[in-house]
């Protein structure tokens, strides 16, 4: 298989090299909306695990019997009926959760992240490659999304995960209230996004001069 | 691969795969949609019981609330409007008036308790609301709800009153939520034309 990638890359591609959120900026729709509170965009992150993971196996899947004149509208079906499947059993058996969350389960369906893994990868690898790096990429997307959460929860309400936190819930920390509204989340992911590419950029520079 | 060439091919798979994964879907549906139902009606059961002025255990349980619920509401009669009735011991003790009205983001919807008397306020409580977490979300917790608890309901278009925080409050006002403007402000809108309603019903000045 030419496409084929090992493990290894598939691993470094997906959570650093080509991470979704900080190297391609997809998906950041429902990382802006979600990352005032930690547990919400821990749950989130999971949605779209599971969702890019398994999208990904099932294109993979039936790859070699999908039409290629039909495939994307496949792999939107597919994506779709995993976030509905998410989506009712959040409704069903985690439901504060559920209304917490409001519409932002059901938009995974249009994360550009899920597609582009189907379209990029799993329509090309074999199933079991395609899992981990659906499950890969959906994990690379929840630990940025984790990051800005932590950081906009923390100092927008001095809590992580409804705990107080020591100083910033005291009376000595004047709660940031911009970064638990939307403005919060743009200045939180760019200097982020900042960061994550600097470090990149350095890496790089280093391997060029070590010639690897 | 011969059957891959044909015209109609994309159509069949297309329909063949919509086919499966949508029965899965309805039998998922299905399977869950009682439970779903019982949320939502728990989730209404536990707002009613919290408004009323009774004593609740610490983390009461589900079943718990939906037996209070059983044991002491009554539905609305003539004399209470759209309230609901709460009668304890063969004594009513309290009105159970569910608002609903457009939150910043979604529909807020919730429960506030009246005493007998008509007038003093024994609780609100909102069981679906979808406003800013941190903000418009604060709503829901003890802070907020807690201010609602004795204060009276004016007669006029504006039984109860929220103000900004730099303005002291009254009988008839509770402080709004700081950085939580637009919630505030829509909550008082539709919970005053609610209680408003209300009151021209019990007053038989409605219809």
């Amino acid at each position: 298989m030419p496409n084929e990638k090992n493990i290894k890359n598939v691993v470094l591609d997906t959570l650093w090299r080509d991470n979704p959120i900080f190297r391609q900026i997809l998906g950041i729709c429902s990382a802006l909306a979600v990352t005032n509170l930690v547990l919400n965009t821990m749950v989130m992150g999971a949605a779209v695990m599971f969702t890019t993971a398994l999208s990904s196996l099932t294109v993979s899947l039936l790859r070699r019997w999908t039409p290629r004149v039909v495939r994307m509208m496949i792999e939107t079906l597919i994506i779709a009926f995993y976030v509905i499947l998410f989506d009712q059993t959040l409704r069903a058996y985690w439901p504060d959760m559920s209304r917490s969350l409001g519409p932002y389960v059901g938009l995974i369906i249009t994360n550009c992240i899920i597609m582009g893994r189907a379209e990029a990868f799993a329509n090309s690898n074999k199933p079991g490659l395609s899992l981990i790096d659906g499950l890969l990429s959906g994990l690379g997307y929840a630990v940025v999304l984790l990051a800005v959460a932590v950081i906009r929860e923390l100092f927008g309400m001095g809590t992580i995960l409804g705990i107080p936190m020591p100083f910033f819930s005291s009376n000595l920390w004047d709660r940031w209230i911009i970064m638990v509204m939307p403005p919060g989340a743009f200045f939180t992911l760019a200097i982020i996004v900042w960061i994550f590419r600097t470090l990149q950029f350095s890496k790089q520079i280093e391997a060029k001069g070590t010639g690897k | 691969m011969r059957l891959r060439n044909q015209t109609w091919y994309p159509i069949l798979y297309m329909f063949v795969l919509t086919l499966i994964l949508s029965t899965i879907l309805i039998v998922f549906g299905i399977f869950t949609h009682q439970r779903v139902e019982d949320n939502t009606r728990i989730a209404f059961e536990r707002a009613v019981i919290e408004v009323l002025p009774i004593d609740l255990p610490d983390n009461i349980s589900t079943n718990q609330v939906h037996q209070l619920y059983t044991q002491l509401i009554r539905e609305p009669d003539s004399s209470s409007g759209t309230a609901l009735r709460c009668i304890q011991a063969d004594s009513f003790i309290a009105y159970a008036l569910p608002i609903q009205g457009a939150g910043f983001w979604a529909t807020i919807k919730g429960v506030i308790g009246i005493a007998r008397d008509q007038k003093t306020v024994t609780g609100i409580s909102f069981y679906e609301q979808n406003e800013t977490p941190g903000l418009g979300g604060e709503i829901v917790n003890d802070a907020f709800r807690g201010q609602f608890v004795g204060k009276q309901l004016a007669t006029g278009t504006v039984p109860l009153d929220i103000r900004m925080t730099t303005v002291p409050v009254d009988e008839n006002s509770v402080h709004a939520i700081t950085g939580a403007t637009q919630t505030s402000m829509r909550l008082e809108e539709f919970l005053n034309a609610e209680l408003t309603a209300w009151q021209q019903i019990i007053t038989g000045k409605g219809k």
